[in-house]
């Protein structure tokens, strides 16, 4: 498939051919039907996004209004004289097929579809459903119904229809997220903004009428914005759909990679207990084989899923699975071996040269030998030298640094020295735990310079491993042996 | 479609007799133990100059699903009277056991010599197609259920993850006396089996159960197999 998009200048991307898959994401001019002045509506709260924040043309429709505050409302949107790239429709279910097809006259190429009350609600619905379905295929491409849609923290197009005072807004960023519930996406953003973690683009397909998450896929796998796609899922509903997004799937993790946090595992292991084969291959654990078979990465969780995107996101592939540990605590230290080890991941003793060279400098208390225990007096300079001594050697791959700030010999400048450390172009993510001003300044300086941030060794350690994983994929690593 | 389904499917049979299934892993290469098909004793004792002793003497039947409940499987056979009497025994198990069974004949196998036994698994899911079951033979994969699944097509690379994945993959390197298994053999099985899954969209269900692997090199064989057609 030809790239659909390119990077113009450092930051906008411009659109050189528009599928309606990249107007979904990137449309020049959107209408809402059932946009509404009325606040804390669902039509309420994507009109007002759109107007605050879009990025282009915003129509709005609805035959109830003429103008609001100076702003023209159409009786329909083939009144609208311009184009319209795509229509956000947020009307009663039974009106739905009606104004899609109005959509379709109109010439837009892609909808989405927030209103409820399709399939997910019994045999009425599921009738409603149908007749869309009927009015829409081959005609215009459908994300939903009955799904919060698409942000985009780019262009400010944000269909998620929950109140900026309740869900946050992400900040633009490297990482997308495909969530099959509209729920759980809301409360990520909102979560990931308060974090401050950057996610550029995300969406949720709802009843999944057309636009599936295998479409989704490929087309961020294109958007050379992103970088990490993070998926949420509970299950496939389609016969066949299942190869089809195990081929897509595989195709992507060649691009960039994926991480998968699939919910409804359990059911799967009370299947799994019989000796026949038939009842062995409960659901979970076909979901698990294909993630694997694709070369996705998968997480335990949903933090879980952003820890380890957000470091695939920021640290360049290790060559090898060795690992440096820098410690101002020797019990933190333990907790790293400890999570590391059982991750498949080394922690190799250094040379006796290599510390020799170490304990020259460091305060006789130290300890040399990985984990670095610098101990309670532990400088900045400390952490420098070693950094700067035993990273760009060929005995480690890469670094976990636990730095915990409540001593008094460490300072925010620890923070720049880490930053300059990654210039050896090995991953590096730092441990930091506690609760003052001071502590939460140090790690947002080192997140927005891109070094990732854990509040536990395990959550790193997790991160790393990840790494690892994906650089096997990408066959980065030399003689690999699964 | 494959002769043999298309044969059971004419007959209005779910299930492939035994050496239709050997017959269909031989199709593929997936390396069975010798076997023939037999009528009579004599005929039993004519083949076995080709395939030779020790054997398995098994019935074959359309209406019998577990042969060793019904005293129709007898092991280790190693003479022409021990064939004659087994012949004899399995016959007056069966009329007492199920009298009213169906039998197409006897099989005569091959015994496949001693080796680690392990189970290639195989459903049929609605949304993924076929997907294939590894684990280690016998109560191992009831207990632990240390099994592990690919989706149809499995590559090599696949197969040989999915053999590593289980716990009991120590096993296949060797441990205290045992040696070291054939692990590239169940990697070609299991390869095979994917490819005839994917050539025959008609089975929902197939167990190779045992595969017997024996010492790293000397390769890896299909000692049983049973295959569901769904008839639709």
């Amino acid at each position: 498939m030809e790239p659909q998009s390119q990077v113009q200048s450092g930051k906008s991307v411009e659109l050189t051919i528009t599928s309606p898959l990249d107007l979904l994401f990137n449309p020049r001019s959107v209408a809402i039907i059932g946009a509404t002045p009325r606040e804390n509506s669902v039509g309420g709260v994507i009109t007002k996004n759109l107007l605050t924040k879009f990025k282009g043309k915003v129509y709005l429709v609805n035959p109830k209004y003429d103008e609001v505050n100076g702003t023209k409302y159409y009786k329909s949107v083939l009144d609208v004289q311009d184009e319209v790239d795509l229509c956000v429709i947020a009307v009663p279910a039974p009106a739905v097929p009606k104004v899609t097809d109005e959509c379709i006259r109109k010439g837009a190429k892609v909808t989405i579809i927030i209103s409820g009350g399709f399939s997910e609600v019994g045999e009425e619905g599921a009738r409603l459903e149908e007749e869309l379905k009927k009015v829409a295929l081959n005609r215009i491409r459908v994300l939903g119904p009955n799904c919060i849609g698409v942000y985009n923290a780019f262009n400010g197009l944000d269909t998620f229809f929950l109140p900026e005072d309740r869900m946050g807004r992400p900040k633009p960023g490297p990482l997308a997220l495909i969530s099959q519930s509209g729920a759980v996406a809301g409360a990520i953003l909102d979560w990931a903004a308060r974090r401050n973690i950057g996610v550029g683009l995300a969406v949720n397909y709802g009843n999944k009428l057309d636009i599936n998450e295998a479409e989704l896929l490929e087309y961020l796998a294109k958007d050379s914005r992103i970088k990490v796609i993070v998926m949420y899922m509970e299950g496939l509903k389609y016969p066949g759909e299942g190869k089809k997004l195990l081929d897509v799937l595989r195709e992507v993790v060649g691009i960039k990679p994926v991480v998968v946090y699939k919910a409804g595992r359990t059911k799967a292991a009370s299947g799994a207990v019989k000796s026949h084969t038939a009842a062995l291959a409960g659901n979970y654990e076909i979901y698990r084989a294909m993630l694997r078979q694709a070369g996705v990465i998968e997480a335990d969780n949903l933090t879980d899923a952003f820890d380890m995107a957000k470091a695939l996101a920021t640290q360049p592939l290790p060559r090898g699975n060795r690992v440096l540990v820098i410690t101002d605590s020797g019990g933190m230290g333990i907790q790293s071996v400890d999570a590391l080890d059982t991750r498949g991941l080394q922690v190799p003793e250094l040379s006796e040269s290599l510390q020799e060279i170490l304990r020259k400098q460091l305060p006789p208390l130290a300890v040399t030998r990985n984990p670095i225990d610098l101990t309670g007096s532990a400088t900045d300079a400390m952490y420098k030298f070693v950094l700067d001594t035993v990273l760009p050697t060929s005995y480690v791959d890469m670094a976990l640094i636990i730095a915990l700030m409540q001593i008094p010999g460490l300072t925010i400048n620890l923070g720049n020295y880490i930053v300059e450390a990654r210039r050896f172009n090995k991953p590096i993510v730092v441990v930091s735990f506690g609760g003052n001003e001071y502590v939460a300044k140090f790690e947002r300086h080192l997140e927005e310079s891109g070094i990732p941030v854990y509040h536990a060794p395990h959550r790193a350690a997790k991160a790393l491993w990840a790494l690892y994983e994906y650089a096997k994929i990408k066959g980065a690593i030399r003689g690999w042996v699964a | 479609m494959n002769p043999i389904i298309a044969k059971a499917i004419e007959e209005g049979r779910y299930k492939l007799l035994e050496h239709e299934s050997f017959e269909l892993l031989r199709q593929y290469n997936i390396p069975v133990p010798d076997f023939a098909l037999v009528q009579d004793v004599d005929e039993a004792l004519r083949v076995v100059k080709d395939i030779g002793y020790p054997i398995v003497l098994k019935v074959v039947s359309p209406d019998i699903v577990h042969k060793s409940d019904v005293g129709g499987v007898i092991l280790n056979i190693s003479n022409d009277d021990e064939l004659r009497s087994a012949c004899e025994r399995i016959r007056s198990n069966i009329k007492e056991k199920a009298p009213y069974a169906r039998v197409s004949g006897f099989l005569v196998q091959k015994m496949v010599p001693e080796g680690l036994e392990t189970i290639v698994g195989a459903t049929k899911d609605p949304i993924f197609g076929h997907v294939i079951a590894f684990g280690l033979g016998g109560v191992l994969v009831e207990v632990l259920q240390d099994v592990s699944f690919r989706i149809v097509p499995v590559s090599e690379e696949d197969a040989r993850a999915m053999i590593r994945e289980i716990r009991g993959y120590k096993l296949f390197n060797g441990y205290r006396n045992m040696p070291a298994r054939d692990e590239e053999a169940v990697v070609y099985i299991i390869t095979r089996f994917s490819e005839l899954l994917s050539d025959n969209p008609n089975i929902v269900e197939a167990d190779l159960n045992p595969i017997i692997i024996l010492e790293r090199g000397k390769g890896a064989y299909a000692a049983d197999a049973r295959f569901i057609i769904g008839i639709s």
